[in-house]
């Protein structure tokens, strides 16, 4: 069965205080992920 | 002294000729060869076509900018490609064609020491019988004219509902092989959420249509992701987020037939059905533009340069699903017949599709393309430029900066709604772009917590801190080059 989102998961959705905490903290996360690099897959011989 | 060419002036052209200028000596000329006017920021269509932003917020003429920062601009398409020059011409040259002003219609040889092909995807309408933006019903998001016709059909079909009349909307993929599944996504759930404000949400039904077999693939094999405390599949997040709109999904379905209000289907099961509607908004099929080659003596040599898009260093051979891996896509983003031409962001063609292919019953391939998108685009465009700078500054082939899509990271931050307090997204990340099936074995070749998924007003705020961002990168204004592709 689907999970539904549930009337307290949809007040912290959206909450603008901790909605304001969440944004600095995925602002954070997507920053590692994409300035974390990248690079190749192959082999150098 | 060292001439670069670029072709197109999208996220990917632009990217590599600002990063081109910024780092190389003005002794060194670059020119950006686009047939547009105007830079778009793509992913912020979206909310043109629900009548939130108007077109002009998304975009900037681009001639003015360029003159300011030394880069040349030619408006004009390419239309061949001589990468050996020709008997009267001995460097390499594009011959591209002016599109406006006094020049319409000329042609000229651009010539270059390193050409950049950025010209991204031709959007294919016609691959889809009766699929033309603003026709039978249909409307799309793919340019900022598309999006804002599409918010006037929209907007019509709202005040009908307004009237009394009930309304069908239709929102997906156009064509069995179309990509960007991911901005219908966001369309889908931002005129939903329009509805709502309209007062006008139990006038309608909205149904989802796509060439995924099953919610949340993106045209990436569906994620695993971490979602709060949970870990869960794409496929759930999508439907937990479709069950809580009341939207209706239809999947497996290759559209291969539209008439005015009616889309005409075939299954991955076999079957062949229609659904009607009032207003559908389809992303066409991704093709390549269908550029021409010849070498000196005139010959054809399309083959050595184009597979649709531009060959790059990736791994062409045939090969089943179960043998494909990330060393199959490019790093360098170098054309192998010729080492100074490059093909990053769209315009380069992949090995293969990311999803597994599944045909129908009746043998018709339904399954999505290799999505397209702006981050991965951007990374690749600056790569190419820096590679080429090394190239140019130790006057010997340098491709030492690499990067594959099976060995980077991307954020889609998809709008769910708009509104600074009643707005909503939907922040994805993934990494590897490409699943690396050898590596993370157990959680579907991607990285858990570099994977992960949210869902709130915060998604919102992020995709709307990112517009600025990049219109403000984009405009090369004071220390540009500090936000991150």
């Amino acid at each position: 069965m689907t999970q539904r989102i549930s009337k307290y998961q949809r007040f912290k959705m959206m909450n603008p205080i901790i909605q304001f905490f969440k944004f600095i903290y995925l602002s954070i996360k997507i920053m590692i992920v994409v300035a974390g690099g990248h690079g190749g897959t192959r082999k150098v011989n | 002294m060292a001439k670069i060419v670029v072709l197109g002036a999208g996220i990917s052209g632009h990217v590599a000729a600002s990063h081109l200028r910024r780092k190389l000596s003005k002794e060194h000329e670059i020119v950006v060869v686009s047939p547009n006017s105007n830079y778009q920021w793509i992913p912020s269509n979206i909310w043109v076509g629900i009548g939130r932003m108007k077109s002009k917020k998304i975009l900037f003429p681009l001639a003015p900018l360029y003159k300011k920062k030394g880069i040349g601009f030619k408006q004009a398409k390419a239309i061949s490609f001589f990468p050996e020059g020709d008997k009267d011409e001995q460097k390499p040259y594009i011959l591209a064609e002016y599109v406006t002003g006094d020049n319409k219609g000329k042609q000229e040889k651009v010539t270059y020491d390193y050409l950049i092909n950025a010209t991204g995807p031709k959007l294919n309408f016609e691959a889809t019988e009766g699929l033309i933006p603003g026709q039978n019903k249909t409307y799309s998001v793919c340019t900022y004219t598309h999006a804002d016709h599409a918010w006037e059909g929209l907007n019509e079909v709202i005040q009908q509902m307004k009237q009394g009349k009930k309304a069908k909307i239709l929102i997906g993929t156009g064509h069995a092989k179309s990509t960007c599944q991911g901005a219908a996504f966001e369309y889908i759930l931002n005129v939903e959420q329009e509805l709502r404000k309209h007062n006008v949400r139990d006038m309608a039904e909205v149904t989802w249509i796509a060439n995924e077999h099953e919610l949340g693939d993106f045209g990436m094999d569906g994620l695993l992701l971490s979602y709060g405390s949970m870990t869960i599949k794409s496929k759930e997040m999508v439907e937990m987020i479709f069950e809580d709109r009341d939207i209706k999904w239809i999947i497996g379905a290759g559209v291969n037939k539209i008439e005015d209000g009616v889309a005409h289907y075939e299954t991955l099961g076999g079957d062949y059905k229609s659904e009607t509607y009032d207003f559908a908004m389809l992303i066409p099929a991704f093709s390549g533009h269908g550029f021409k080659a010849f070498n000196k003596n005139n010959e054809d040599i399309t083959e050595k340069l184009f597979k649709g898009f531009m060959i790059v260093d990736a791994d062409y051979s045939p090969k089943p699903y179960e043998a494909w891996s990330v060393q199959d896509w490019p790093e360098t983003y170098q054309n192998p017949s010729y080492s100074n031409i490059f093909a990053p962001g769209i315009a380069f063609a992949p090995p293969h599709a990311i999803s597994k292919p599944r045909v129908s019953k009746n043998g018709t391939p339904i399954s999505p393309s290799p999505p397209r998108t702006g981050m991965p685009s951007g990374i690749t465009a600056k790569l190419v430029a820096d590679n080429i700078i090394d190239s140019i500054k130790n006057s010997k082939e340098s491709l030492h900066h690499k990067g594959s899509l099976g060995n980077m990271g991307a954020a889609c931050i998809a709008s769910a709604g708009y509104g600074l307090t009643s707005g909503s997204g939907v922040s994805i990340t993934t990494y590897p772009i490409v699943p690396d099936y050898k590596k993370y074995p157990k959680t579907q070749g991607r990285k858990l917590g570099k994977t992960f998924g949210d869902i709130g007003l915060a998604g919102h705020w992020l995709k709307l801190a990112l517009h600025y961002a990049f219109i403000y990168k984009a405009k090369m204004r004071p220390f540009w080059w500090l936000i991150p592709e």
